[in-house]
């Protein structure tokens, strides 16, 4: 043996000659997950800038580390998030409130409306110069709530008492979606990504729209118990739709089958006010009133991972980076958050042992997860007071009305008063 | 909607898509393919997400024999199914790994039906052996009393004792001598921490631990006139036993004193540990075998091994701990099955006065050190069950002729016993005894000092708690063994009751789900008994009609008051005297009615009876 040379080992597979290597595997399995929950600072840096809470986020297309931020004060910043500084910033972009953000599919241009009753064309590319002025603007008739560009055409539709459809270069709505017995207002508007022309809305009156540009109508709607305030198309499975409801839960609706979401997603004790896929449409994130914001994986309706800080107020945004790594959230208090999307990621280069290591590791805590103390441990997280009160009070309330329902059926004729399931709960009407 | 999507040729979840394509399967091969066919997803992601063909294990999974058929959740029983292959995988790749290993193990053979081993002496040996390793058999001449020693885990180092005070610890192989003291004080029992670095002495009043230069770093004081000391290296706990009878347990890793058990059974002067569940074995004074657990009060296990006090405990590593050799200090040697107690496997008497001494090798090999000779029993023939009290085929013998010999210890992966005795201590070869092939992440006689290190560290961060010590070590991830308590409690309908938890549960309930509730009133009493919840069913005129019909009677009225869930054995024994009569009455009516032939104990020439 040469000097430098890795010491020889031997081996010798012999089960006599491992005592223990259940218990020692457990202990391992313990120690990874406690150290999973050590590592775990998922906080990595607050974007200021806004000088009023944070409306709307929205990431650039094609680009990893451009996203734009839109605030109550009608300014509109571009941020970029490897350098934590902004591009450009456009301090009086809209009177009131900037509402929504949209990226042309180039990410050359950006599109703002506000409740000031304007849409606004900006030019963000590299090459642009004067980011102060708009390109280009579109007047309507309400104050908008929400724009979304269309994938690959210069269309894009906003949301206000109505659903529109624009064109870039035409200064007026070129066609007016609207539910034939839809009066009130659209909160949010989005197109699907791969089946382009379809679209969808939320309304204040408990809806959940679907239309087709192609045929210019609105052709599904439906009625649910509580109003929605956030939506996002899955981007892997084109007929998944996530709808962030008022009633605290997040629904994922299969739109061929819109009697009943197909899973329920329940943590937050507030209501949700956003959420996002990750471009992956393994997970998504969501934040809500209750100043939280969650990682929740696709189909695992409990036990998201949860953010929290002392000083973000309530989340009135939240979007997935490009990259499926970090998590933003924009929050009433003015600040752009970044989060990593896994709170124990490591950043920077990983070496190859370390990365053997991890995987080592992942692969004892997936095979120890039914251990009483390992699950425990990777469970718990600690919560701020409020929201862990706020979650009693309302297990304690949920279990009242369990209770008091169970009772009722009892003292019901026997077959009468049947329990209904969660899912079947939610949907009042289905409209064609 | 519907048309559009599907118009637009829009891609569908799998597991939807392959749900289709499976029930298309059960219909016909044809269908099969055309919906195969007209998954376009899958065609296209299924070329760049399978492993390369030359990658691809070729082989067919060994059969398991565990199937999962019966799991209704398909997620789950997909899981399980891959686990099983991968379980299946992994124990073929073990097996194929055996070939790998390096050392063969040694022994001795007879040639000729009249030739035995055992008249192999060590001069035959050492000359038939390798240079290296017949540089194991060695002599200590020391003057220290009676010696004791002890092996580090990888066998390279080595501790003694002696009575008088002398310790010592030094790699053997190269000489090297680590420390050497001069207590000037008894010393009873030495044993290593986890590796070379650390040694702990049991001295005249208390427990010392030395580094491994020699300097005294810690006196336990918990630990009173110690006499026996071990060391397990999995929990780092140091168990010391002594003159006071008390089992103490020390962290050595938190340095806590975990807890000490009083065994009640008065000074100990034999303790030795299973590797393999990390029980210790204590031998008492009055004949008996105790095993200990930390998380236990009491012991595990207590057997009575011998008549008189028991001198020498071993348990036998080379089957998983399956079996203890205890000696007496009457001379018998007796070998013990640890799953079940059921009087010795083998027993045998010793020839020669003196305190047995016994060591099981990492092979199984047994060796018995008494009066002047160390003999050694090789392992199928210890432990085969033997209705006649004479010693298994001798494998080996040596004469030493220091008496007494106060210790035995095979080395690890060495061919080498060492036996401690009043003149010393001589190291004497013993083929096929030790394990050939090391583990080097378990125990490497090659280790440099960075390795020592990272060893410690790793071992320090893998430490088992001490209440995981069970008698069986494969507790750990199992699963936990049915309650016995259940809560299902048979209601007025005869649904089992599960939306109840057992605490919220009457206490007439608990007492049936526990078994203890008394129910041969229900049997006997129970009709006429009011407040029975069967009874509620009956009507209300019913109720009355038999209201006060024979409850007036003493007796009954005796029986009545003793509630159903006290159990008095007065009320028991009347109950059973009432039983009695009633069957007897049910007897004679049966006799007067004319049938007696039926209960008539069939004789042996019955059978020859042609049925009717």
């Amino acid at each position: 043996m040469r000097p430098g040379d890795p010491t020889p080992t031997s081996r010798n597979l012999n089960p006599l000659m491992h005592p223990f290597s259940r218990a020692r595997e457990r202990t391992r399995a313990l120690n990874a997950v406690k150290m999973e929950r050590m590592f775990a600072k998922p906080f990595v840096d607050s974007l200021e800038g806004h000088i009023d809470a944070v409306e709307v986020l929205c990431r650039r297309p094609g680009s990893l580390t451009a996203v734009a931020s839109g605030s109550w004060d009608g300014g509109i910043i571009l941020h970029n998030l490897s350098t934590r500084k902004p591009i450009a910033k456009i301090p009086q972009a809209h009177k009131g409130k900037a509402s929504g953000l949209s990226f042309s599919p180039d990410g050359q241009r950006l599109l703002s409306c506000g409740v000031d009753r304007n849409v606004k064309l900006w030019a963000v590319g590299s090459d642009s110069t004067n980011t102060e002025v708009p390109f280009n603007v579109f007047p309507g008739k309400a104050a908008f709530n929400s724009i979304d560009h269309h994938r690959t055409e210069p269309l894009f539709a906003t949301a206000s008492n109505t659903v529109q459809i624009w064109d870039e270069t035409k200064s007026a709505a070129i066609s007016n979606l609207t539910f034939p017995t839809s009066t009130e207002t659209i909160t949010s508007v989005r197109f699907n990504m791969s089946e382009s022309s379809v679209l969808a809305s939320i309304g204040s009156d408990r809806t959940f729209t679907l239309y087709d540009i192609r045929t210019g109508k609105a052709e599904r709607r439906v009625v649910m118990q509580m109003q929605s305030n956030a939506l996002s198309w899955s981007p892997t499975f084109p007929t998944t739709i996530l709808l962030a409801s008022e009633d605290h839960n997040l629904y994922t609706f299969d739109i061929r089958h819109l009697e009943a979401p197909t899973q329920i997603y329940k943590a937050h004790v507030a209501a949700v006010m956003s959420c996002d896929w990750s471009p992956t449409g393994l997970e998504f994130v969501s934040g809500g009133w209750d100043r939280t914001v969650r990682i929740w994986q696709e189909g695992k309706g409990r036990a998201p991972e949860v953010y929290h800080t002392k000083r973000m107020q309530r989340v009135s945004s939240t979007i997935f980076t490009g990259d499926a790594r970090f998590v933003l959230s924009g929050s009433d208090d003015g600040n752009v958050r970044i989060w990593k999307a896994k709170a124990s990621d490591k950043l920077g280069v990983v070496t190859a042992r370390e990365r053997a290591a991890m995987e080592y590791r992942d692969s004892l805590k997936d095979r120890w997860r039914v251990d009483n103390e390992v699950d425990r441990v990777a469970r718990t997280r600690h919560l701020p007071k409020s929201v862990h009160q706020t979650n009693k009070l309302k297990n304690t309330m949920l279990e009242a009305r369990r209770v008091k329902d169970e009772r009722r059926r009892k003292h019901t004729r026997a077959g009468e008063n049947k329990p209904k399931p969660e899912r079947k709960k939610l949907v009042i009407a289905e409209q064609v | 909607m519907d048309s559009l999507i599907a118009r637009a040729g829009a891609i569908q979840p799998l597991n939807k898509k392959r749900r289709i394509s499976h029930a298309a399967s059960k219909s016909s091969s044809k269908a099969k393919k055309s919906s195969s066919n007209s998954d376009h997803t899958l065609n296209t992601v299924a070329s760049h997400t399978s492993i390369p063909k030359s990658l691809q294990d070729s082989r067919s999974l060994p059969e398991d024999g565990s199937s999962y058929k019966h799991i209704a959740n398909k997620k789950l029983r997909t899981q399980l199914n891959r686990q099983a292959a991968q379980g299946a995988r992994a124990k073929a790749l073990l097996e194929d790994a055996e070939m790998l290993l390096m050392d063969e193990a040694g022994g001795l053979e007879a040639e000729g039906e009249m030739d035995r081993t055992w008249r192999v002496g060590q001069s035959d040996i050492l000359q038939s052996a390798g240079q290296e390793a017949a540089k194991g058999r060695r002599e200590y001449k020391l003057d220290g009393g009676p010696y004791r020693s002890r092996y580090t885990r990888n066998g390279r180092h080595l501790a003694i004792a002696g009575r008088m005070g002398h310790v010592s610890t030094f790699d053997w192989q190269t000489g090297t001598v680590h420390a050497e003291l001069q207590l000037q004080e008894t010393c009873r029992d030495i044993t290593f921490l986890q590796d070379h670095s650390y040694f702990a002495v049991a001295q005249r009043k208390y427990v010392f631990i030395y580094d491994r230069d020699g300097v005294e770093l810690h006196c336990l004081k918990g630990h009173i006139e110690p006499t026996r000391l071990e060391f397990l290296p999995y929990h780092w706990l140091l168990a010391s036993v002594g003159n006071p009878g008390y089992l103490k347990y020390q962290d050595t890793s938190t340095g806590q004193l975990l807890v000490e058990h009083r065994t009640k059974l008065g000074a100990c002067t034999t303790m030795t540990q299973n590797l393999h569940n990390a029980v210790i074995h204590l031998g008492h004074q009055n004949g008996c075998v105790t095993l200990w657990t930390p998380n236990l009060p009491h012991p595990a296990v207590q057997l009575l091994a011998h008549v008189g006090p028991v001198v020498s405990v071993s348990v036998d590593p080379s089957q998983g701990g399956r079996y203890m050799a205890t000696a007496g200090r009457d001379g018998t040697v007796k070998v013990w099955d640890c799953r079940n107690w059921k009087g010795a496997v083998r027993d045998w008497q010793v020839r020669g006065g003196g305190d047995p001494e016994l060591d099981w090798s990492a092979r199984g090999y047994l060796s018995v050190a008494s009066s002047g000779t160390v003999n050694i029993y090789n392992p199928p023939s210890i432990h085969t069950p033997f209705h006649v009290r004479s010693p298994p085929p001798l494998y080996m013998t040596h004469p030493i002729p220091h008496r007494p010999l106060t210790s035995v210890r095979f080395a690890p992966f060495q061919d080498i016993l060492t036996v401690g005795h009043s003149a010393g201590l001589s190291s004497v070869l013993v083929p096929g005894s030790g394990e050939p092939n090391f583990d080097s992440r378990e125990a490497d006689p090659f280790e440099n000092k960075k390795a020592r290190s990272e060893r410690e560290v790793k071992a320090l961060l893998d430490k088992i708690q001490p209440d995981m010590i069970t008698l069986d070590p494969e507790m750990v991830g199992n699963l936990a063994p049915v309650s016995k308590l259940t809560t299902e409690v048979t209601t007025v309908n005869g649904k089992p009751r599960t939306d109840i938890p057992y605490a919220r549960l009457p206490r007439i309930d608990r007492l049936r789900v526990s078994g203890k509730l008394d129910e041969t009133e229900e049997n006997g009493a129970g009709e006429d008994d009011g407040e029975d919840e069967e009874s509620k069913k009956h009507t209300k005129e019913e109720r009355e009609k038999r209201k006060m019909r024979g409850k007036g009677k003493s007796m009954k009225r005796y029986l009545r008051k003793q509630r159903k869930n006290v159990i008095d054995p007065a009320a028991v024994t009347i109950r059973a005297k009432l039983e009695k009569q009633k069957e007897e009455k049910k007897r004679t009516a049966a006799a007067a009615a004319g049938d007696t032939g039926e209960k008539k104990k069939l004789s042996a020439l019955d059978r020859f009876k042609r049925s009717k």
